[in-house]
């Protein structure tokens, strides 16, 4: 099983797609740390002054920790659907799942490996944004004054521990579901198209619910989506729409969620896995 | 480790149906301990769908599959560290070099060393451009890298789908003399393949399936046995056949149809012809009679032709 993991692994390694996400999410950190900063040196007009001072906030810790986390869980979701839909995709298109399956014969263990070396791999790429995002950050806190790490406390650190757990689980339903329509389809496109599709469908239909009001307003409480909003929640959230509704679902409530999205699409792909002629 | 008396692969009533169509239908064959077995069929025959059910890929709707005296599909993980598998398209990592592939699935197995990787990658003389990513690599050298990695692990039973489609006739000559010498070393062969004389070539024994049923199995030697019986059709059979029957060089003579059958070498034509002919009878038609399997192959270029 170790050996499984570690060539899953050494796959994802040596694949210029990991790479050029990597490169993707760096870019994309940079580009929203320094248009933020853009934003705070000449604000727009009709922009309130607050608001301005919250994103200056936002620039420097501690208050930094909240949008670094939350940025690599939005993006970080994206990336990992793509990453994921192509990894078990791909193994189609090139034939090589038959390879693999002919090694071993253990199609649950073939899963799991993949579903590890994801994780092991979203972790890094957590770490890697962790790292980009503060030093994007230590170097607006010197832009915006200097900068002052007196913020790391012993209770920081527990802070910044749980984060770090609760954004890697909040993406685990997403590499789940790039999993299942990945598998469903075969290919990587229909993971890629089934992962980022839903994802885009949930948000939108996520903010004409809570909109709607009433038993409608509820709804989103039994998607992924705004669950993983609660464990990590989103910097727009503050003013979006369970803020307006004043409605969120506990941390317990969404921690629940999100494990049990994660459990079925997981049992769903390895049944379905299980039972499937590989041909072609 | 197993009681399976020399037999490596036994499929019983193996059937498969994909919807309404049926791919394999009822097939039952053996192939024993050592021998290179021909499975031998024109393009969706078949071959492919029983060899995906033989490694567990593909599940039977009904019958079974046995690999070394097991049933295949629960017994897997005992089944496939002992077989070698070599696909109808070599598929390999294309982002990955030729040894990085072989090293990947190497991992897969237990214990195997980096001197067998080049051991395997020297047999299909693939070493000098192992460091090439497997995606430059031409048509032949994929299959060849595709059966390096099948060898990894050094199985008893070696299957190959089609191991020489898309190759140049040097290609197919090499894989041939490997597939050869990999028979001498003892190792059991299975090969899916529609070109008879490779069969011919390098199997012992032979299936032929058509539609996804047995039309033939036998030594190969038997089935192409040619020219040992001449057919010849007269303008006085009974004649014809008087004469003939009293000649000693004639092993046999028998009527079918509109044709007399002689048990004579092919290349006694020409006598046979010219005894007929000292009284009075002509021949209308003499020529060797086809064996099954040359038949068979016949009948299936004719058709496809026609298509
Ligand atoms: N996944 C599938 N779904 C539906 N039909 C299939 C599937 N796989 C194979 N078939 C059908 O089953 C039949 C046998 O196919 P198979 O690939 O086993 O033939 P083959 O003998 O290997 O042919 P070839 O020489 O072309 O490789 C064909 O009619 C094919 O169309
Ligand atoms: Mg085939």
């Amino acid at each position: 099983m170790l050996n499984m993991i570690k060539v899953e692994l050494t796959k994802l390694r040596k694949r210029k797609m990991t790479w050029i996400l990597l490169v993707v999410l760096a870019a994309f950190f940079c580009i929203m740390v320094f248009a933020a900063y853009g934003i705070t040196e000449s604000p727009p007009e009709h922009m309130p002054e607050e608001s301005v001072g919250e994103l200056r906030s936002l620039l420097q810790f501690p208050d930094a920790t909240g949008l670094i986390f939350s940025t690599a869980r939005q993006i970080g979701t994206l990336l990992m659907i793509i990453l994921v839909a192509s990894a078990v995709g791909n193994e189609y298109g090139w034939g090589t799942i038959r390879q693999v399956l002919i090694r071993r014969g253990n199609r649950y263990k073939y899963i799991i490996a993949k579903l590890v070396a994801f994780i092991i791999a979203a972790a890094i790429g957590l770490v890697i944004s962790l790292i980009i995002g503060f030093v994007l950050v230590s170097i607006t806190s010197n832009l915006l004054g200097s900068i002052n790490w007196d913020f790391i406390t012993s209770s920081y650190v527990g802070e910044f521990f749980r984060m770090f757990g609760w954004t890697l689980f909040s993406l685990l339903p997403y590499i789940l579901l790039a999993f299942f329509f990945a598998f469903l389809g075969r290919s990587a496109l229909a993971g890629i198209g089934g992962g980022l599709g839903l994802y885009f469908i949930e948000s939108i239909v996520v903010v004409i619910l809570s909109n709607a009001g009433g038993w409608l307003a509820k709804i989103p409480h039994y998607l992924i989506g705004p669950n993983a909003d609660v464990l990590v929640p989103s910097i727009e959230m503050q003013g979006g729409p369970f803020a307006s509704s004043g409605d969120a679902p506990s941390t317990l409530w969404a921690a629940m969620a999100v494990l049990i999205y994660s459990v079925v699409l997981l049992g769903i792909s390895l049944w379905m896995f299980k039972k499937r002629d590989i041909t072609a | 480790m197993s009681a399976s008396n020399g037999i490596i692969v036994k499929t019983k009533n193996l059937t498969k149906h994909f919807g309404h169509i049926v791919a394999v239908d009822d097939l039952s064959i053996e192939v024993h301990k050592g021998e290179a077995f021909g499975f031998l069929g024109p393009n969706g025959s078949g071959k492919s769908t029983t060899m995906g059910m033989i490694l567990g890929l593909i599940a039977p709707t009904s019958g079974s599959a046995e690999v070394f005296g097991l049933e295949a599909q629960h017994n897997l993980p005992s089944i496939l560290p002992r077989v070698g598998a070599v696909m109808e398209t070599p598929g390999l990592y294309p982002y990955l070099s030729g040894r990085d592939n072989l090293k990947v699935f190497a991992r897969l197995s237990d214990h195997i060393s980096d001197k067998r990787i080049d051991e395997v990658l020297d047999l299909v003389e693939m070493s000098s451009r192992a460091k090439d990513k497997f995606s430059n690599y031409s048509m032949g050298m994929k299959q060849r890298l595709a059966i390096a990695c099948a060898l990894l692990h050094n199985p008893e039973l070696i299957i190959m789908d089609e191991p020489t489609n898309g190759l140049d006739p040097a290609g197919m000559k090499e894989i041939r003399e490997l597939i050869i010498e990999l028979s001498k070393q003892g190792k059991t062969i299975f090969l899916n393949s529609h070109l008879l004389h490779e069969v011919e070539q390098v199997c012992e024994r032979v299936a032929i399936i058509k539609k996804g049923k047995i039309v033939v199995q036998g030594l190969v030697k038997e089935l192409v046995k040619a020219g040992d019986v001449l057919q010849i059709k007269v303008n006085e059979p009974d004649k014809a056949m008087a004469i003939l029957g009293g000649q000693k060089w004639i092993s046999s003579v028998n009527k079918e149809g509109d044709y007399i059958l002689l048990g004579v070498k092919a290349d006694k034509a020409v006598d046979v012809s010219a005894l007929l002919a000292k009284d009075g009878i002509f021949a209308a038609e003499i020529k060797a009679k086809e064996n099954s399997l040359e038949k068979f192959f016949l009948e299936q270029t004719e058709e496809e032709a026609n298509a």
